[in-house]
């Protein structure tokens, strides 16, 4: 059998005369100077330093002074959300964990003991370092359990403490729920 | 062979066969519910139904049928034309699979059965998006119907598979159908729940997630999981399954269909009797006493060590000093490469095959019926010792029961012997305990620590079948083969890996290449019992 890698779209063996050889451009004077390009690089560089204009406006003075986020979309830190009643609203459907590209979450579902609800998640841990923020676990989810916050200072000193269990999830709702209400808190149940 | 026509095809099926079954066959994806190869049919509900031709009663001129026909209740009869693709017929579906939905709680984020629920599939395929249903749902609750099984009400089809199972092939017929209409629901009877040993596969032929699984319920979603076509050792029976796991652990057995021998059925003890897979006192080193001192050594050393140690005593002692006891939980490949790496050092070695365990009787469902047993659960505990029976035979020379070679150790008979375990309980008696202190030089391979692994001057962890690949000889004498579903415990090499580069062969292990060099020897072994496939739209 012929290995498929070396067999052309068409169908046949690769041959010598299929292979094209390129040879790289000679440098002229001035790229072999390399002084003309660090000049050029120099003046964009200079130019946005005495723009005070741009300064003022786009500058900001971190940490001491934060940045304007757009609250309802930006996408930051995860929360698991409660309900009305206090409990964790997610169902451990794992359509966040079906849906997650990176394959950052991991839920491990139990029998809820709440005589509404049929399933409720004992552990939830989402892993802060392997996550993208894509926001599509947000987007999967039938109850609207977890969501992404406005914040984003997200620093640990090991990676242990960068996977973020179900409390720490709720701490970070509870820590966000003023600055980001619960879309929609009516849907419960399942 | 009849010859029908459907939706204008001709197809070439078998005779008296359901009309549902043979277009399943031929490919068409025809929703149904009720109708299951293996039950009576009752033609209850009513999404499979056809238009057929026949006579017109005046003019006696053939034309499409009045009214539909359930095709799962018409047999093949050569010659047929019926239709599936006629606006009748899709307008059925539609309104049937509206009125499954109008009391279905629509819970699939939370159902088990979501994933590979034919509720679902159906609706998607054949369904609306739409109900137009505005009363209140029924709510039902959701009720313990056995130890292993749960019944939420509210998403059941009212099929009566799980009845006529539990009628027909159980024949203990615990479940029934109380109440009338749109309030009927499956109940058992007050004080006897369902408790037969063959109560799992209610919850796989349960088209929805109506009945589920306890010891599976919330654990994966089953789109996780990967399926690996496998064989049951539980009994000698030697039951086609799916072992389904996901990041090398199993979480559920499920049979798969084996006409003959276990056709779509699997008994409790072998789906739930895979735990001990997991289990945490698992031997997971490769351990070498030499006296008083433990050594651990790579994997890649075994086979020298083995080489050195049975070449002393078959030096020092001679040949017929050396045993190995080969277990019916062993691959008929690995059964076979280690008789032919003993006989190789030592040709005048005793081979035995280790303890068949036995547990009562046969037991033959249905019970309490006359009828013919439509599934078997066998006494016999494990899963090939017909396989090790024929290598035993092929491999020749001295040969005796394992009792004879229990009391010929306690003799100091032998010097050397290679005891493979495998077992999932317990299973060194205390004779046989005393008569290993008597052999000087044992090779352990077994699964859990023991006062074999005890005695043994070196102990190789074996791995379960769920990690192992090979074939299975049955009571019938079929040989099946069965494919590694996970990785090996950390630790443990797959018993065939190790054995197959002690027998000096080189490369890796492959189960059907052991099996082409087997059947040069053993002809039986160049044909395999591989069951045919269900149609693909089938349930």
């Amino acid at each position: 059998m012929v290995n498929e890698t070396t067999q052309s779209a068409a169908g046949r063996a690769w041959t010598e005369t299929d292979v094209v050889y390129v040879d790289q451009p000679e440098l002229t004077m001035s790229e072999r100077l390399y002084l003309p390009q660090v000049f050029g690089g120099m003046k964009t560089t200079l130019r946005h330093m005495f723009k005070m204009r741009l300064r003022k406006e786009k500058v900001v003075q971190y940490p001491e002074q934060k940045r304007q986020l757009r609250k309802e979309i930006y996408r930051g830190v995860h929360r698991l959300n409660r309900d009305d009643q206090g409990r964790v609203a997610c169902v451990a459907c794992f359509m966040c964990e079906t849906a997650c590209p990176a394959h950052c979450i991991h839920i491990e579902g139990v029998e809820s003991p709440w005589p509404d609800r049929e399933k409720y998640p004992i552990k939830f841990d989402i892993d802060e370092l392997r996550c993208i923020y894509c926001g599509m676990c947000e987007e999967a989810c039938p109850v609207d359990a977890i969501e992404l916050t406005p914040e984003y200072h997200l620093v640990g000193s090991s990676r242990d403490e960068m996977i973020f269990d179900k409390e720490k999830l709720l701490m970070v709702y509870d820590r966000t729920k003023d600055e980001k209400p619960r879309k929609n808190p009516m849907i419960t149940g399942y | 062979m009849a010859k029908i026509i459907v939706d204008g095809r001709e197809i070439e099926c078998r005779e008296r066969i359901p009309v549902l079954y043979a277009a399943l066959e031929a490919g068409w994806d025809i929703p149904h519910y009720c109708y299951h190869p293996g039950l009576d049919v009752v033609a209850s509900c009513r999404l499979c139904l056809m238009e057929m031709k026949m006579p017109h009663p005046k003019t006696k001129e053939m034309d499409w049928s009045p009214k539909l026909l359930p095709s799962c209740q018409t047999p093949v009869k050569d010659g047929m034309e019926v239709r599936f693709n006629s606006d009748r017929v899709r307008d059925n579906r539609r309104d049937c699979m509206e009125y499954y939905l109008l009391n279905h709680p629509l819970d699939c984020p939370v159902c088990d059965q979501a994933g590979e629920c034919w509720l679902q599939d159906y609706s998607r395929k054949f369904g609306e998006a739409t109900s137009q249903m505005v009363e209140a749902k029924n709510v039902n609750p959701k009720k313990d119907v056995g130890s292993k099984t749960l019944l939420y009400q509210d998403r059941c089809v009212m099929c009566s598979r799980c009845v006529r199972f539990c009628d027909e092939i159980a024949g203990t017929g615990e479940l029934g159908i109380v109440n009338r209409g749109s309030k009927s629901e499956i109940d058992v009877f007050p004080g006897v729940p369902l408790e037969n040993e063959l109560q799992g596969n209610v919850v796989d032929i349960c088209p929805v997630g109506a009945l589920l699984d306890k010891d599976f319920l919330m654990d994966q979603r089953v789109w996780f999981l990967k399926s690996s076509d496998s064989v049951c050792p539980g009994c000698s029976t030697g039951c086609a399954i799916h072992v389904d796991h996901n990041r090398d652990q199993v979480w559920r057995l499920k049979p798969r269909f084996n006409p003959g021998v276990n056709d779509w059925w699997m008994c409790d003890e072998g789906r739930f009797g895979w735990k001990y897979i997991h289990d945490e006192r698992r031997l997971d080193r490769l351990v070498v006493r030499r006296g008083a001192e433990i050594e651990y050594p790579d994997w890649s050393a075994l086979d020298e060590i083995a080489r050195i140690r049975f070449g002393t005593v078959v030096k020092d002692d001679g040949e017929e000093k050396v045993a190995g006891v080969l277990s019916p939980f062993m691959a008929c490949e690995e059964a076979w490469l280690l008789a032919r790496f003993i006989r190789e050092i030592a040709p005048k070695a005793t081979l035995v095959m280790g303890p068949v365990p036995t547990e009562g009787e046969d037991k033959l469902f249905p019970q309490n019926n006359g009828d013919s047993a439509k599934f078997t659960i066998r006494s016999e505990k494990c899963p090939n010792r017909r396989g090790i029976e024929m290598i035993l035979k092929n491999a020749g020379g001295p040969s005796v029961s394992f009792e004879d070679f229990v009391k010929k150790a306690g003799q100091s008979e032998f010097a050397a012997a290679w005891v493979v375990g495998g077992y999932p309980g317990e299973w060194v008696t205390k004779e046989f305990a005393s008569s290993l202190a008597k052999v000087k030089m044992v090779f352990a391979q077994d699964l859990f620590s023991s006062p074999l692994t005890e005695a043994a001057e070196v102990v190789i962890p074996s791995c379960s079948w769920a990690e192992r690949s090979g074939c299975f000889v049955n009571h019938e004498g079929k040989i099946q083969p069965f494919e590694a579903a996970i990785a090996p415990l950390e630790g443990c090499q797959r018993d065939g890996n190790y054995l197959f580069a002690l027998s000096g062969e080189s490369g890796l292990y492959n189960a059907s290449r052991v099996r082409a060099m087997m059947a040069e020897v053993m002809p039986e072994f160049g044909k395999l019992h591989v069951p045919p496939s269900l149609p693909k739209h089938a349930h």
